[in-house]
């Protein structure tokens, strides 16, 4: 974007006030007041009974070129605008591609004015969810919104250090985190204790680190013994600056601290059979993370082909997606090239490698054996594992 | 994208509306301050030559020169006036917003990462303004400003562009060209060149309003005047307005019945939107659904729909969203992923893949290490129940 930013500070230098702005003719401004200044003297000389014939021939040619002057200037102005189209056209050359009309049923808009209220919740803009939900009439029930609510709370109060509430949540939904063997109560705990380690007596400091340990630790130490060990034997090395460069000193970071909020929020959203990040946002980055311009890529190139998409019912393309972006499992088989499914299954054999049941019944032998394509093992077709990912 | 670097040049494709409809929005003041120039300046300059001219022909009166003088005075301080209200109000507000803008853009070009928080917030952004862009397209103006007053978003939005449409759309719907008409002629010379002939079928509407009233004769009237210029490009048209004064609104006659169909004015409505949008480079559809169509045929997977294979964290298998998936086409994958069901970990050659031996569930290795670390070497599958030795597991080749 530097060069549409650079004609646009040209633009702005020629549009603005006349003593700031520069060009090679005079502003605009200036020359409408010499202009003025022209038509007073002439006032005043005809007034006084001086004024000749020339005198107003003569304001007839000045009128002429202030005017020229003016227009001069108007035509800088529209040059320096010109170029910042130009700029533009030049960085963006692709248009946004036009599709039909999308999500239009009512029960497709419907749904959508929903994922959007949610959105608002979810994230915390609680007025603005307010405001939607009364110009769209999407029903989101109360307790809903009441969870949302807390959410909401809860994480504010982590952002502002008070682990209080995500405490007390923890302690409510424990059986919940331990089966799905979740360290955020452990590790609010952890949290807490460091802080009383790092602030200086009487509300901290090391006594007070010592009283919280003996009273919040044991029921962890099963699960959590070293760590735990490493959080008593860091008291060793205090005072803080000590500490710093210590083997601990990751203890005494504040970015210990940072982690919290999106497990807390993690952790909250799986207690309600929510997904972890917020879907919107997900599906919006992909999509506006260079997803849509490989789509129109592949669409432009298979116009130009002459071909449409065999069916439209896949991508033509495989669109890239980052790790944390891959959901599930898929199974594409090394012999076939084709997606494993329900009456295609993957097959594992002896050996360890896997194919799909129907690429392992054409290379089977007879006599019920199969030879690995992938390796020299040779194995009974019959003993081979169908596997679920 | 998977290499965890920034896909700038897809980012950009959805930007060229937020860059160009304040670039078209300054084009319109320079427009509006050469109207004024050309207006305010001609007449002065038409005086100047009257008066140099009267005073050589001798039959000139000092006294109206001077009032003349006096006339050119107060139309080039009018213009002065005009011109500094212009920018101050338009100009520089515009430039402002352009200037800011360019630097969002600026700002993204400059990351490298999608996992800079600085993209984070970045991203937060964009989303806000896609859905002040819904929200407005969708009328729900309210929601609109909230967002951009919330958010601290109004410059990087085009609420008042949307309220402007919307004025005119609901002045369409009480029947009134009126509005529109201002419109085109503001942009009569964009619509020129983009060969939109929204404006014919606003004075077509008109006239057949006359017809429908039974003004016969101002109906002619006004087809002399608006629909004749027409004549080059839309002479079938034409005649065929003209033959509609031949049929009362109750005509059984298709042609005709159809120019007094009322729903006429829903497409005068839609073609309206499709001008200002084009003239705006505004896309047809929200910018939201576009991101939405190519996110969710990123993701979607048979598997979303499958009740066993669902997981909670994909965005596809959301209810809400897996509903408006169902209009897009399913993603395509050509190289196996396998993905841990308890860590949500893709597994490879440092994480293999290890399955149950008799039911052959396959998890990570690292899900199941830790798992029978804490059971005395015992893993257990979270599926079916089934229990065995970690040494029972089988490792998978996945190629």
């Amino acid at each position: 974007m530097d060069a549409p930013l650079k004609e646009l500070a040209k633009l702005q230098k020629l549009a603005g006030d006349s003593s700031s702005s520069k060009g090679k003719s005079p502003s605009i401004n200036d020359s409408l007041d010499s202009l003025l200044q022209s038509l007073q003297e002439v006032k005043d000389r005809l007034q006084v009974g001086t004024a000749t014939d020339e005198t107003l021939t003569i304001l007839s040619k000045t009128v002429e070129s202030r005017k020229k002057e003016v227009d001069e200037r108007q035509k800088e102005v529209y040059n320096a605008l010109a170029k910042i189209g130009k700029a533009l056209d030049k960085k963006f050359q692709t248009p946004l591609p036009t599709y039909a009309p999308l999500f239009q049923s009512e029960s497709a808009h419907a749904t959508l004015e929903r994922t959007i209220a949610l959105h608002f919740l979810r994230t915390g803009q609680s007025k603005t969810a307010e405001t939607f939900i009364e110009e769209s009439n999407v029903d989101i029930d109360a307790d809903t919104r009441l969870k949302f609510k807390e959410l909401h709370e809860i994480v504010t109060a982590l952002k502002e250090q008070d682990i209080g509430p995500a405490l007390e949540w923890a302690e409510r939904n424990r059986t919940f985190l331990q089966k799905r063997s979740s360290p955020l109560e452990f590790l609010l705990h952890r949290s807490r204790y460091t802080r009383y380690l790092l602030s200086p007596p009487p509300d901290g400091g090391d006594c007070a680190a010592i009283t919280y340990a003996k009273s919040y630790f044991p029921p962890f130490y099963s699960q959590h013994e070293p760590e735990i060990r490493r959080l008593m034997c860091c008291l060793l090395y205090l005072p803080v600056s000590r500490l710093q460069t210590s083997p601990y000193a990751d203890l005494a970071s504040p970015s210990m601290h940072l982690d919290l909020e999106p497990m807390f929020a993690k952790e909250y959203c799986a207690s309600l059979g929510m997904s972890r990040q917020v879907p919107l946002r997900v599906v919006g980055d992909i999509g506006g993370g260079g997803a849509l311009a490989r789509i129109e890529k592949a669409r432009s190139v298979m116009r130009e082909r002459k071909s449409e998409w065999s069916h439209t019912e896949e991508l033509p393309i495989e669109i890239p997606l980052p790790p944390e972006n891959r959901y599930h499992s898929i199974f594409a088989c090394p012999v076939s090239k084709e997606q494993s499914t329900d009456q295609n299954p993957p097959m594992l054999m002896g050996c360890g490698h896997v194919i799909t049941k129907d690429s392992l019944q054409k290379l089977s032998k007879p006599g019920g054996r199969v030879k690995c394509p992938y390796c020299p093992v040779e194995s009974q077709v019959g003993a081979a594992l169908r596997v679920h990912f | 994208m998977s290499t965890g670097k920034l896909n700038t040049e897809g980012i950009m494709l959805f930007e060229q509306p937020f860059a160009r409809v304040p670039y078209e929005n300054y084009r319109k003041v320079f427009r509006t301050s050469q109207k004024s120039i050309e207006k305010e300046l001609g007449s002065v300059q038409t005086a100047a030559n009257d008066i140099a001219k009267r005073t050589k022909s001798a039959d000139s009166d000092p006294e109206d020169a001077v009032k003349a003088v006096e006339g050119m005075i107060t139309r080039v301080e009018n213009l002065k006036r005009k011109l500094a209200d212009l920018q101050s109000s338009a100009g520089t507000p515009t430039i402002d917003v352009m200037r800011e803008r360019f630097k969002h853009l600026k700002n993204v070009e400059d990351m490298q990462t999608p996992n800079d928080p600085e993209f984070t917030r970045w991203a937060d952004t964009r989303l806000d303004r896609w859905l002040v862009d819904w929200s407005l397209r969708n009328g729900k103006e309210k929601t609109a400003k909230m967002i951009a007053d919330d958010r601290g978003v109004e410059r990087l939005v085009d609420i008042d562009l949307f309220s402007d449409i919307r004025r005119i759309e609901d002045a369409l719907k009480q029947r009134s060209c009126t509005e529109a008409l201002a419109w085109c002629s503001e942009n009569k010379s964009a619509l020129r060149k983009a060969k939109n002939t929204l404006e014919f079928d606003l004075r077509l509407q008109e006239y057949i309003e006359l017809a429908r009233a039974g003004k016969n004769l101002e109906a002619i009237a006004y087809s002399k005047k608006h629909l004749l210029p027409w004549q080059e490009t839309h002479l079938p048209q034409i005649r065929q307005a003209a033959a509609l004064l031949c049929y009362p609104p109750t005509t059984t006659c298709t042609p005709y019945k159809r120019l007094y169909d009322t729903s006429r004015w829903d497409a005068l409505i839609q073609s309206f939107r499709l001008a200002i949008y084009n003239l705006s480079t505004l896309p047809s559809e929200p910018l939201l659904h576009l991101a939405m169509y190519a996110g969710l045929a990123s993701l979607k997977l048979p598997a979303c729909y499958d009740q066993q294979t669902k997981n909670v964290d994909c965005p596809v298998c959301d209810p809400s969203l897996g509903k408006l998936a169902e209009e897009v086409p399913f993603s395509h994958h050509v190289n196996s992923t396998i993905v841990c069901r308890i860590t949500g970990r893709i597994m490879d050659e440092d994480n293999m893949p290890m399955a149950f031996p008799t039911n052959g569930q396959v998890y990570s290795r690292e899900a199941l290490e830790d798992m029978a670390a804490r059971n005395n070497g015992a893993v257990n599958d979270p599926q079916t129940g089934e229990t065995c030795e970690f040494s029972a597991l089988r490792r998978l080749f996945i190629s």
